[in-house]
């Protein structure tokens, strides 16, 4: 048994936020647990108690609003897999989210929650990332937006205040025509070692990429963009050997990022594999386009 | 410690409880409703042998707090036989030999169930996906997949015998 000494479950945002607002010691805000729990159960997590956003329907939408498209912090991995907008306007990001853990944990785990747990790992992470996400937070008293990539600072470690509950994520609609994918290594926690992914957007004019995002995960202790990366392909044709300067521009970043760490020496050589599948993946095929 | 006032369905019944919220779903099913069909295996996710159907959906439910069931309809094992009698995935879980040890069962059964329940005519592929989070550690999964289908084309004859 877990221990949890005072558990909440409002159904509104403004019941939520000012319990969070008048605790006296430190509560957690609770979407689906398929990370919390087994982190209370070892004991890994001192709180004194939890703020379930389970009924909070205001928290389950996915919708466009205006040139953006806005995820609910509570939808699950498969209310994004399987919506029409995600997969028509960002298949990559319902890609990711088709790949995390497995039917169970999709079913149940939420993106606010995968944001706030800020695990290394985290494959939509690498997704919202490479869309250059917000991620919008409210406490009682004000509202404010943090770029995804600013509130995530080191492995499990983000900058969300204890007041503060994430409700939406938002990014801007990809241009009709371009192209993204999502790719991913590892799916068992017990080969922790193997999990790496990576997500890449990209558009092409005229014959040439003019556009290129690509996010990495578990290479750092955060999904990152890498610029490296996004530049190698940037003013250059579509080709078989840009496939290969990609790749080996792949092995440089992780390198890079890795030093001497002794996932290195894997992960380099792992990095070649995957940027190899993905970028050729997208070159030769007609699909994972953008509507 | 405050308990925490818990509605639910599980099996079709309606169950109401004071708990300790600490408390996983997994042991409210075993320890308090003695319904022991669900194991517990790895305790973190990633075995499946506890998993169960909430609100039509397959989770773990070693990864759900009980307080989190509140309101919802929860399936277990127990509650899939109709009448007495077994449903169409147990007979031919038992006549294909798929089940050996049986720990993983009661959940690939439920992670079977969800499937046929949308798609009652699934690609061998579309089973492998829908038991890709229980692990066996007896069957090689063969024999698992291949009752699965046979579930699959008897819900499909009684059907195509209903429409006719
Ligand atoms: S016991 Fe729940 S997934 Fe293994
Ligand atoms: S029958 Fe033994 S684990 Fe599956």
């Amino acid at each position: 048994m877990l221990d949890c000494k005072l558990y909440f479950q409002p159904e509104s945002l403004t019941v939520a936020l000012d319990l969070l607002a008048k605790a006296e010691k430190r509560l957690l805000p609770l979407a689906g647990g398929t990370d919390i729990v087994p982190a209370m159960s070892k004991n890994k997590l001192n709180v004194a108690g939890l703020v379930d956003l389970s009924k909070i329907q205001e928290l389950h939408q996915i919708k466009i609003e205006g040139n953006e498209i806005s995820l609910g912090s509570l939808c699950t991995f498969q209310e994004i897999e399987t919506s029409h907008l995600i997969r028509t306007k960002v298949p990559l990001l319902a890609d990711a989210a088709g790949l995390v853990g497995s039917p169970q944990i999709r079913n149940a785990g939420t993106v606010g929650g995968n944001i706030a747990n800020a695990s290394p790992a985290a494959d939509t992470v690498t997704a919202l990332i490479a869309l250059d996400a917000d991620v919008r937070l409210r406490s009682t008293a004000y509202a404010r937006t943090m770029s995804l990539k600013e509130l995530l600072c080191g492995a499990g470690k983000t900058r969300i205040l204890p007041q503060e509950i994430i409700t939406e994520i938002t990014f801007k609609i990809l241009q009709p025509g371009s192209k993204g994918g999502f790719i991913k290594l590892g799916r068992r926690k017990a080969l922790a070692i193997a999990r790496m992914n990576m997500a890449l957007i990209f558009s092409v004019t005229e014959g040439r990429i003019n556009f290129a995002r690509v996010g990495l995960g578990a290479v750092g202790p955060n999904p990152c963009r890498s610029n490296a990366l996004e530049n190698t392909l940037i003013g250059q044709e579509p080709s078989d050997s840009l496939v290969e300067d990609f790749v080996m521009e792949a092995e440089r970043e992780v390198a890079r990022m890795l030093g001497s760490r002794p996932s290195a020496a894997y992960k380099c050589e792992a990095v070649k594999g995957i940027a190899r599948d993905i970028l050729s993946s997208l070159f030769s095929s007609s699909e994972m386009v953008v509507e | 410690m405050a308990e925490f006032h818990l509605e639910m369905k599980v099996n079709g019944k309606p169950i109401v409880l004071d708990v300790d919220p600490g408390l996983r779903l997994l042991d409210v099913l075993r320890d308090i409703l003695h319904l022991t069909g669900t194991k517990e295996g790895c305790g973190e996710g990633e075995c499946g042998a506890c998993s169960v159907i909430l609100n039509g959906k397959l989770v773990d439910s070693c990864l759900v707090l009980a307080p989190q069931a509140n309101g919802q309809e929860v399936i277990t094992i127990e509650g899939i036989a109709q009448n007495g009698e077994l449903d169409s995935l147990q007979k031919a879980f038992l006549e294909a030999g798929a089940v050996q040890c049986g720990y993983c069962t009661p959940g690939m059964i439920l992670a079977a169930k969800v499937l046929l329940d949308h798609n009652s005519t699934p690609s061998r592929l579309e089973i492998s996906k829908s038991i890709s989070g229980n692990i066996c550690r007896c069957t090689g999964y063969t024999k698992i997949i291949q009752a699965v289908e046979i579930a699959a084309s008897r819900i499909a004859t009684k059907e195509g015998a209903d429409h006719a």
